[in-house]
């Protein structure tokens, strides 16, 4: 809330904002006492790498001075440990533990106010939309994520993904608002956090090129990558080394990033992975490991070449289509990318199947957690049943991406040629 | 306006397309095809005869140059070339003509890569590899088309990158050099070489001079007897001659059918969105009608038992003789507990268990519901098993009240005998559980919630004493006195959930079968196993699973995946109380031998008689299709609430250029009309739960007026504060109908009838469509309100003779105690559904532009 008053001409409804999306988080709390308990035990919200259960097994095992990766129970990052050990106990005071998430979320709002007014979305440094007019205000953006519903229960379900969000967010507005160091030493953090962040880095690197200032700017682009990455890397080594000094061994690298890269906890979750790997033959393990993160990563390059002039398009495509392919995603993954949507509120006129992926999403919102019942309290299902809702899941977040990349595209092209603005066209 | 050509959709198009191809390109592909053909024989090798082998090229062996791009290798060889070569050559002849096409591809367009080739491959590179295949035309034909595409678009942008046109063959050739085994990159370059010098301009004089051409091309009257002939006057100038950007005047409905894909012209057809209420209509009636074939032959089964290790009747039963002198005297006791309190009973008959040896412990309970408290006490003992682990166990459960309040004379000391003669059996191998409960909704229900763990310790004490892992339950209530016929199985679970169809197929196999006793299902006393009473049983069962409500001192244990059923005995007949002990012993001796959780049969189906059935399989489509019913209005609306802008946009600025063809909609508005429509619905939810009873008939009565007005008022305030257009109408339809199928398909996967009884009560809804006149808006509101919630349960109490207050207190008391869901669905789904549609028949669009169109929509 600070750095909303911080820039005059914005607080206009920022407080107020914050003030009602933080009362209705406490308001959740204080009237339905069951539903944060609901909500962490949900596989929806809460994956391996994210659960706020496991991260209070790794507490108490912190606390208690056993290296809190015995047992294969926690994988999180080990810096989580001391943060969480500094709040008072979560069983007697929860109410700081909630203020901390409350914050983190609200400090994420107020990063996407940032982004939204900088305008980087409609006309970035090398392109400009003719349609850029047409958008929504910072207010209404930091709004939609606020009170989305997958954001609230992420919140609510405690998940520690609203950490790595908080980050991505503010690499994002420090990178539009021309301060590189900032954003690369945020989306360190949240590599540190979740790993996947630093797939976003070429795209990273591109927008905080192209919104550098001008009185301090590197014109090379080969030297400033070099910066950002060597940058990156110092504070990622500064990162695991407090965290080896903290657990005292190595341990954590595998313990952390080592079960997203090999999948060794098959918990259900949302995502893609974990079905194939439990119907997968040991032999074939790693081959598939291999190609299904070469796939996740294949589109980084791929992206920030094919939509070089606009990089804040390649991060929000690459959030969503991270939400979808990553090895454990959650809804909050998906409540992330849904608030880098409405940036492109000036595209949505292009986009040609917006009713269809809402429909979509919503069923897969409802039909998710009926087919779980069925199949892991009713019996009468089987994990076939929850597969199926979670490729639809898939399908309509995949179709999301598919949609907002054809109206950017649309949208340069309209821009290119001007002669064919709202004319129909078909592949050829 | 002329009208558009003849559409065409995928498979017919490439039908057309190769009913079009030219006749050079026929004959090549004719030709390459037959030689393969011929490689097929054995006694003349034909690609040892034609294949370009450079040691072999003399003066006599020079055909070889012009034969070798008719030979393959093989037929995976053959088919890509096809298939590669097809489109360009189609497009050279369509350009060239066929007669030049001819003397081209015959002779220099053959021979020139081929002496290219031998000449590198001899005097270069001093190998002799042999090749063929008609690839080489391809690759020729690539590069003049390369050529001719970078003089009209030299440089392809690629992440700020410019390449050059002319290069794409290359990348073709290094990824087929790269990919595809055994082929001759070499090869394919002589051929893109003359290509790119064909395509520089450096080899016309090769082409036959046009007048020539055309002097054969009369003489010999060449149009008019081939066909598919291509001449020299009707070569067009290429596919790059039709660009939208060169064609500067093109009509209309031509360049629509030009650019538009199928589905984007089928999209702006007025007869589809004419369409989804017929289809809509037609899932509706066809989602009933579904219902009412069920019941015959062709559509159900038989029941079978699926769990061989059940082995129904398969045992001798035992429990008759002195047991009978047992279950007298037990009764004798019984019957002078009657009138006493909960404790006392308890104490006398705990003394009665503790007679047996057996271990038994007490549960205190109390529920808040409808203003009354449900309390009590539940007594119940655990027979260890003689050959088991106390790893599973068994519950046999007598409640001294049955769901109607009677006292369950007969049934308690049955139970009690029961116990007493099971202690005396060594055969066990899971525990067996008595439970003796008060009642036979709260108790047994506070019992099982407490033996999961999963009590509010508050209301319901812990249970001191447990088992194993519950594997089935069998409840006694035989509270009629004397003998009886048949036996009832009342099997439905809260919230309609069933057990497993074994447990079931396994008493009627016992008690039909091994008892020679009638049974009967859902209350049906007599049955003929006609269609009328099939149905009737189907239908009672569907209601009763669509209510939700717990049916019988078996019903709580089946949302814990307990299988359960009630036994009841009913009618006059010459069985006695042994008869339904040993039906309960045959049926303990099937469970005893269950090696694993029932878990082989079905849990989601409909019965219909006692040895009939349908699986989820055959019932699900009817509620999916009603529940997709209001799908498809929902998408129609949505397109519909975008075109109906077009339309008006193209009626006001016809003379303006190119209508945008989706208009924006205006979300904001609807959206939140359906929020706030959705949000209601916790009042009335909160209202009839939390109650007392003496309130609950004047508070139905005041919802229930208010109800008829609400939708009067709320379409008045919104008329006044916003002056929604008829978009905006059709929004909150869109949606309104959107959430009820997506809330009616989900649940239908856990509640089929629940789903199926409020999709077909709500369909109407997706027909109500916003009032022209005065009159058609008071008779569509009038009858909308035939079909609200609150009248319709209005109208099934009376129908069903039930007291409304009554039901409504069931309804609570579910909520409470069992957590019955089916009053979220009412005040969650449906009503606003409801609220919704009537809010957009009321609906008067606000003044402007939307106004006029008001009457035509």
């Amino acid at each position: 809330m600070d750095g909303a008053k911080a820039t005059p001409g914005r607080a206009v409804g920022a407080v107020d904002l914050y003030v009602s999306a933080a009362a209705l988080r406490l308001a959740i709390l204080a009237l339905l006492p069951g539903l944060p308990v609901l909500l962490t035990g949900r596989v929806e919200i809460s994956t391996p790498v994210t659960s706020f259960k496991r991260l209070q097994e790794g507490l108490f095992l912190y606390n208690h001075n056993v290296s809190p990766y015995d047992g294969g129970v926690y994988h999180q990052a080990p810096l989580f440990l001391p943060l969480f050990s500094l709040l008072p106990s979560f069983l007697t005071f929860p109410i700081f533990t909630y203020l901390l998430y409350i914050a983190v979320d609200l400090l994420s709002a107020n990063a996407l106010w940032r982004i939204a007014e900088s305008g980087e979305a409609g006309s970035s440094a090398r392109f400009t939309s003719a349609r850029r007019e047409k958008r929504w205000s910072g207010f209404v953006i930091a709004a939609l994520f606020l009170f989305n519903p997958f954001t609230v229960a992420t919140c609510i379900g405690r998940s520690t993904s609203v950490f790595t969000t908080c980050a991505i967010l503010h690499a994002i507005a420090k990178a539009v608002s021309g301060s590189p160091f900032g954003a690369m030493v945020a989306l360190s953090f949240a590599s540190y956090l979740s790993m996947y962040p630093l797939l976003l880095l070429p795209p990273l690197i591109l927008l905080c090129y192209d919104r550098q200032r001008p009185e301090r700017a590197t014109k090379s682009g080969l030297k400033f990558s070099a910066t950002c990455v060597s940058v990156v890397a110092g504070v990622l080594a500064l990162l695991f080394q407090m965290s080896y000094l903290i657990t005292g061994s190595w341990e954590f690298l595998p313990s952390t990033y080592g079960v997203q890269l090999t999948l060794s906890d098959l918990t259900p979750n949302v995502g893609l992975w974990w079905y194939f790997f439990i119907e997968m033959f040991d032999s074939f393990r790693s081959f598939f490991l291999a190609v299904f993160w070469l796939h996740l990563s294949s589109y980084v390059g791929a992206l920030t070449l094919r939509i070089r002039r606009q990089p804040l398009v390649v991060l929000t495509l690459l959030l969503g289509i991270f939400a979808i392919f990553k090895p454990y995603p959650s809804i909050s993954d998906t409540s992330l990318f849904l608030a880098m949507v409405p940036l492109y509120r000036h595209v949505f006129p292009l986009m040609r199947y917006t009713f269809v992926i809402a429909a979509v999403i919503m069923y897969a919102t409802f039909l998710g957690p009926a087919f779980y019942h069925l199949w892991i309290y009713a019996g009468s299902g089987n994990a076939n049943f929850f597969y199926a809702i979670t490729l639809v899941w898939g399908l309509g977040q995949s179709l999301l991406v598919c949609d907002l990349m054809f109206a950017v595209l649309r949208d340069e092209w309209e821009v290119e040629r001007p002669e064919m603005v709202g004319k129909e066209i078909r592949q050829i | 306006m002329p009208m558009p050509n003849v559409r065409m959709l995928g498979l017919p198009r490439a039908g057309s397309y190769i009913n079009r191809l030219p006749l050079f390109t026929r004959g090549i592909l004719a030709a390459i095809v037959l030689f393969e053909a011929l490689c097929l024989q054995s006694w003349w090798d034909v690609r040892a005869w034609g294949a370009l082998v450079p040691e072999e090229i003399g003066f006599a062996t020079l055909y070889r140059a012009n034969t070798y791009p008719f030979i393959h290798l093989n037929v995976l060889h053959l088919i890509p070339n096809l298939l590669a070569l097809t489109p360009m050559l189609e497009r050279f002849e369509n350009e060239y003509g066929t007669l030049t096409s001819l003397a081209l591809f015959l002779g220099p367009f053959s021979t020139f890569p081929a002496f290219l080739y031998v000449g590198m491959e001899k005097w270069v590179f001093r190998l002799n590899t042999a090749v063929m295949g008609a690839s080489i035309w391809f690759f020729l034909l690539a590069g003049i088309e390369a050529i001719r595409t970078y003089r009209v678009n030299p440089r392809l942008v690629i992440a700020g990158q410019s390449i050059p046109t002319w290069t794409t063959p290359l990348v073709i050739l290094l990824a087929i050099a790269v990919l595809v085994p055994r082929s001759s990159a070499f090869g394919h370059l002589c051929g893109l070489a003359v290509g790119y010098i064909c395509g520089l301009g450096y080899l016309k004089y090769l082409a036959p001079p046009e007048w020539a051409l055309r002097w054969i091309e009369k003489q010999l009257n060449l149009l008019g007897r081939l066909p598919h002939y291509v001449s020299v006057d009707q070569k067009t100038y290429g596919r790059f001659g039709v660009l939208p950007l060169s064609n500067l005047t093109p009509a209309p409905v031509v360049s629509a059918g030009l650019v538009g894909t199928s589905a984007l012209r089928l999209r702006r057809d007025p007869r589809v969105l004419k369409l989804p209420p017929y289809l809509s209509l037609l899932c509706v009636l066809v989602g009933v009608a579904w219902l009412f074939l069920l019941p015959l032959n062709d559509y159900s089964r038989r029941t079978y038992i699926s769990e061989n290790a059940l082995l129904p009747g398969q045992v001798h039963t035992y429990f008759s003789g002195s047991d009978q002198n047992v279950f007298r005297a037990y009764k004798h006791e019984v019957d002078a507990l009657v009138g006493k309190t909960n404790t006392e009973r308890n104490d006398k008959l705990e003394s009665i268990v503790k007679g047996f040896g057996l271990k038994t412990a007490r549960q205190n309970f109390t529920y808040q519901a409808a203003g009354h408290s449900y309390s009590g006490e539940n007594l119940y003992a655990i027979l260890q098993a003689p050959r088991g682990d106390a790893t599973e166990a068994v519950v046999l459960v007598a409640a001294w009240e049955n769901a109607k309040h009677e006292i369950n004379r007969k049934g308690i000391p049955l139970a009690l005998t029961l116990l007493r003669y099971f202690k005396r059996w060594s055969l066990w191998s899971k525990d067996i559980i008595l439970l003796l409960t008060p009642d036979s909704i709260a108790g047994p229900q506070a019992w099982v919630d407490a033996y999961h763990d999963a009590h509010n310790p508050s209301r319901v004490s812990s249970l001191p004493l447990k088992s194993g892992l519950l594997q089935g339950a069998i409840a006694i209530d035989y509270a009629q006195e004397g003998r009886f016929e048949s036996v009832h199985i009342v099997y439905d679970g809260v919230n309609g959930q069933l057990p497993n169809l074994d447990l079931i197929n396994s008493i009627v196999n016992i008690a039909g079968g091994q008892m020679g006793m009638g049974v009967a299902l859902q209350e049906m006393w007599r049955h003929d196993d006609g269609y009328k009473h099939r149905l009737r049983t189907m239908l009672r069962g569907m209601l009763k699973q669509g209510l939700g409500l717990p049916s019988g001192p078996h019903s709580s244990f089946i949302p814990y995946h307990v299988d359960a059923v009630t036994l009841q005995p009913f009618g006059d007949g010459w069985q006695d109380e042994m008869a339904i002990g040993r039906v309960i012993e045959g049926s303990f001796r099937s469970l005893n031998n269950l090696l694993e959780h029932l878990h082989q049969s079905f849990f989601f189906y409909l019965l219909m008689q006692r040895e009939r059935f349908v699986s989820i399989g055959t019932y699900l489509p009817s509620a999916m299709l009603v529940a997709a019913s209001f799908t498809i209005m929902a998408i129609s609306l949505w397109v519909k609430s975008g075109q109906a802008e077009a339309e008006r946009a193209t009626v006001e600025a016809k003379t303006e250029t190119a209508p945008a063809p989706a208009v924006e909609r205006d979300l904001f508005l609807p959206l939140g009309v359906v929020t706030l429509i959705q949000s209601f619905s916790i009042v009335p939810l909160y209202l009839f739960n939390h109650v007392s009873e003496s309130m609950l008939t004047p508070l139905f009565a005041t919802f229930t007026l208010l109800n008829v007005l609400l939708p009067v008022l709320l379409s008045h305030l919104l008329t006044q504060a916003a002056a929604p257009t008829l978009q905006q109408y059709h929004l909150v339809k869109s949606f309104s109908l959107l959430l009820l199928g997506m809330f009616l398909s989900s649940l239908a996967t856990l509640n089929f009838s629940l789903a199926l009884i409020i999709g077909v009560l709500a369909s109407p809804l997706s027909f109500a469509r916003p009032a022209a006149s005065r009159v058609t808006r008071l008779v569509t509101t009038a009858l909308l309100s035939a079909i609200s919630p609150p009248a319709v349960l209005l109208a099934g109490a009376a129908y069903w003779g039930a007291d409304v207050s009554g039901v409504l207190r069931e309804a609570a008391v579910g909520w409470h105690v069992c957590g019955t869901y089916s009053p979220v669905v009412v005040w969650c789904v449906w009503w606003p559904a409801w609220l919704a549609g009537s809010v957009a028949v009321l609906g008067r669009t606000g003044e402007g532009g939307a106004g006029g169109k008001e009457k035509t929509a």
